[in-house]
């Protein structure tokens, strides 16, 4: 699990092009988007380039619809988990 | 002494001569032939006068003044004579008229050989005349005096006439003895008001296209440099030898590029009046007069550089030559043609065509505005005279309204003082004054308080009331553009609103842009800038941003100046630019140079908690997807060698990506060069297994560095093919600022390079030679 923490770590650093942010200053229970002390204050692009990255790197997709879409991408932790479960064997 | 006593009587009888007749007449019961002894003796006390007065004036006014005594003795002995043999009061009464007709014929025989009475009064009061610019002026005005003075001779010598004819006695020394003096002292008055008013302006103003060889006196000084100057007579000479070169030559048009602004506005002039075309460039890289010469053109300059100027004339040499009949002639300024060069916002160098009539038209204006101001001052610059405002306040003004004007440019804010004791007018700019504002820290003791005009960019109003605080002087702004010439002015302690010059008529264009239409913008529709405004009803306008200011960061419009101003509210930024990049996604990117609290506050943090405070900060204001998603924190703004802050370079600064390994806190740019404030930490990779317990920089690292910073600046190929002539004379330590200056020349691929300290210390340096099949 944690190797692949770090794997989602740096594909969000790389994929949103995120300066002066290593991998290893990602909170993983911060709130990903928004306004928030220790979050990354990601914007709705933002979102929208993960999305297309999680694909690509670990062939899991979103559902734009679906009202848990947002539930996955509350923090980094809840997005860990969520690759995690439907990545594909 | 005997010769002023005689005078002093002659005029006091003179004077009286009217009223004593009539006493005499009236109270005193004398006979016409006892009162003509009077006139008899007046005649030899004025004939003593005369005699004394000759023996010790032969010159000046000495031939006028012999025709109106002889003449006037000559008439007083033959009407006391008259009156005397006659016994008739008649001839004693003609004496007024006398004395009238005497002073008329005084009066103007100096205008017709001239100068004219008045003028030579004038000449008494003010010995620096007949050098001044003003002279011709004052003469005019002068001679013009002399006529009304002739005029009322002839009025009043007929009405003395008339009342010695017709008129009873009391009626003549009424007339004669009373109003006749008072009306001297009321057009006497009227004059010397006249005169104030009149002095109060600047009339030495002839348009450049007009001016002649005789515009000014040939002692009025055209410039100076230090203790030597040029007269106007040296100039007409030096006009004359550079037009008879260019009317020997086939070549046209000219290329102009003179350092110096007496050699500048030499050759200008020569051009304009010899029916050259002048291309004026401040640009003088190779690669951009090799762009700009045709075999066919011309190319003239003060200071030669390099193969640029391989085929150029040295105006010195021409100067140096021995002195031609002189050649000059008023030019027809619909016809005379010049080319302009403006770098723009955007930076691409865009050449501007101009009708000399587009100049001449804005110093009429200039002059209407501002002229009076000018009086008795002499010009500096801190500006560049190849850029349309130093050419029209720098060179152009000074040259239609002859205030003399230094040749060459204050560089330095310390050089402010050595002026301090001159009455001045300064052209200078932003660049400068904010300069200015952060080295002094004194006001400058100024004996006359200098006019300065600021153009280029908006002047911030902090730094305006700094150098008010300096010079005493509110800094006037011109608002205008090289297509458009000058558009407005303020002073902004009046707020930031904008006066827009007479002629120029405003609306809002395209884009919600000002559009200018006036005398010195050629196309009847005018010119829209690319600036953002709003008119008032009375025609003064407030500027609000550039036009390309405003834009779209992922659909939502966003206004940078906005962002700017949102990150100064901090009062922890001295200054800011807000760009526009594009990467996987559309985003905003500041940078900021922090001021003295802000970098008090931020000190020893990561950057990422600096990043969030102001983030956290415009969160308040403004969404998230417009935020600066970069940020990068410099001493200064990215700008070239003019001060100028361009978004091109700002971006470029962006597209370096950020790295632990060192840090960029300055950058200049101009085409083909760059200049970069580097930094390296101790933390920093680069100084890894070298000399663990002795920290430098590589000299590998320094070349990759180098390889890496001239592709993202200067677009250097991917491939070094080679390394010259490479030293490494000093090493590169950790937290010690390096200067790195880059210069790529695209036809022979090579970068030459060299770090060195900031006083100046090399610290190595060489020559990357790219891979040449990059370029084919």
């Amino acid at each position: 699990m944690d190797e692949l923490k770090n794997r989602i770590k740096e594909m969000i650093v790389t994929a949103l092009e995120l300066e002066d942010v290593t991998a290893a200053d990602i909170v993983e229970d911060a709130p990903l988007f928004g306004e928030s002390e220790r979050g990354l204050g990601l914007d709705s692009i933002d979102a929208l380039e993960l999305g297309i990255a999680i694909k690509e790197n670990f062939g899991v997709s979103f559902s734009a619809a679906n009202e848990d879409t947002k539930k996955h991408f509350y923090s980094f932790d809840t997005l860990a988990a969520y690759i995690s479960a439907n990545m594909p064997k | 002494m005997k010769s002023v006593a005689g005078k002093v009587v002659f005029a006091a009888l003179s004077v009286l001569y009217p009223v004593l007749v009539f006493c005499g007449l009236e109270f005193w019961g004398l006979s016409p032939r006892r009162l003509s002894l009077m006139l008899i003796g007046l005649a030899f006390v004025h004939f003593f006068n005369v005699t004394r007065e000759r023996a010790k004036d032969a010159e000046g006014t000495g031939r006028a003044n012999v025709v109106k005594n002889i003449s006037l003795l000559v008439l007083m002995l033959m009407c006391g004579a008259l009156a005397f043999f006659a016994d008739n009061i008649l001839f004693l009464k003609f004496y007024p008229v006398m004395v009238n007709l005497s002073l008329l014929c005084f009066f103007a025989f100096t205008l017709w050989k001239k100068p004219s009475f008045a003028f030579r009064m004038a000449n008494l009061g003010d010995k620096t005349l007949r050098v001044s610019p003003e002279r011709p002026f004052v003469e005019r005005y002068c001679d013009r005096v002399t006529m009304v003075w002739c005029a009322f001779f002839v009025v009043n010598a007929s009405v003395a006439l008339a009342t010695a004819l017709v008129g009873s006695e009391r009626m003549w020394t009424l007339y004669n003895g009373l109003i006749s003096y008072i009306l001297i002292g009321i057009l006497s008055a009227v004059e010397f008001m006249v005169r104030k008013i009149m002095q109060n302006k600047l009339h030495s103003y002839v348009p450049v296209c007009e001016l002649l060889r005789d515009s000014r006196p040939d002692g009025a000084v055209v410039c100076f440099d230090g203790e030597s100057v040029r007269t106007w007579a040296d100039f007409v000479s030096d006009v004359s030898k550079v037009r008879r070169f260019l009317e020997s030559s086939e070549k046209r048009p000219w290329i102009l590029h003179c350092e110096d602004s007496y050699f500048f506005i030499v050759a200008l002039l020569s051009m304009l009046q010899s029916g050259r075309k002048a291309m004026v460039t401040a640009n003088r890289q190779e690669a951009f007069i090799k762009e700009i010469k045709k075999p066919e053109y011309g190319f003239i300059t003060d200071t030669p550089f390099g193969d640029a100027s391989a085929g150029a004339i040295q105006i010195q040499d021409i100067l140096a030559g021995p002195a031609v009949e002189p050649l000059w002639n008023a030019f027809d300024k619909n016809a005379a043609e010049m080319v302009m060069f403006t770098s723009g916002t955007t930076g691409e160098p865009k050449s501007v065509p101009k009708r000399f009539s587009q100049f001449e038209n804005e110093l009429y204006e200039l002059v209407k505005v501002f002229g009076d101001d000018w009086l008795g001052r002499k010009v500096y610059s801190t500006v560049n005279h190849h850029h349309i405002y130093g050419l029209l306040f720098t060179v152009l003004l000074p040259t239609a309204t002859g205030l003399p004007f230094r040749r060459h440019r204050i560089d330095y804010p310390s050089e402010l003082v050595s002026i301090a004791g001159e009455k001045a007018v300064i052209a200078s700019s932003p660049a400068y004054l904010k300069r200015l504002a952060a080295d002094t820290d004194k006001p400058i003791d100024f004996k006359y308080t200098p006019i300065i005009y600021s153009s280029g960019g908006p002047l911030p109003e902090e730094v305006a009331r700094k150098c008010e605080g300096i010079t005493g002087y509110w800094t006037m702004e011109i608002y205008g553009s090289t297509e458009t010439g000058g558009i407005a002015y303020r002073q902004s302690k009046n707020g930031p609103v904008w006066k827009p010059f007479e002629v120029c008529k405003m609306s809002i264009g395209e884009n919600d842009c000002l559009n200018v239409k006036s005398s010195y913008i050629l196309e009847p529709e005018g010119f829209t800038t690319g600036d953002l405004v709003e008119i008032y009803d009375d025609g003064r306008f407030l500027l609000k941003g550039r036009a390309d200011s405003i834009v779209k960061i992922e659909e939502k419009r966003i206004s940078l100046p906005e962002v700017e101003n949102r990150l100064k509210q901090t009062g922890l930024v001295q200054d800011v630019r807000v760009v526009p990049m594009v990467g996987n996604r559309q985003y905003l990117a500041a940078a900021i140079v922090l001021n003295a609290e802000g970098r008090e506050k931020f000190k020893d943090q990561p950057k990422l908690e600096i990043n969030n405070f102001f983030k956290k900060h415009l969160a308040q204001f403004i969404e998230n997807t417009v935020s600066p998603k970069k940020w990068r924190y410099l001493e200064e703004l990215p700008q070239d060698t003019q001060g100028k802050i361009k978004m091109r370079d700002i971006q470029a600064l962006f597209g370096i990506p950020e790295s632990p390994n060192f840090k960029i806190l300055k950058m200049r740019r101009e085409p083909g060069m760059v200049t970069l404030k580097l930094v390296f930490p101790e933390t920093s990779d680069f100084y890894n297994g070298h000399f663990p317990s002795f920290k430098l920089l590589p000299a590998v690292a320094q070349v990759d560095m180098t390889v890496m910073l001239a592709q993202a600046l200067l677009g250097t190929p991917d491939t070094v093919a080679r390394i010259q002539r490479t030293k490494f004379s000093y090493p590169i330590l950790p937290n010690v600022p390096a200067i790195l200056e880059m210069t790529y020349k695209a036809e022979t691929s090579k970068l030459s390079f060299s770090y060195t300290l900031e006083e100046g210390r090399p610290l190595s340096g060489g020559t990357l030679v790219f891979s040449g099949d990059e370029n084919a």
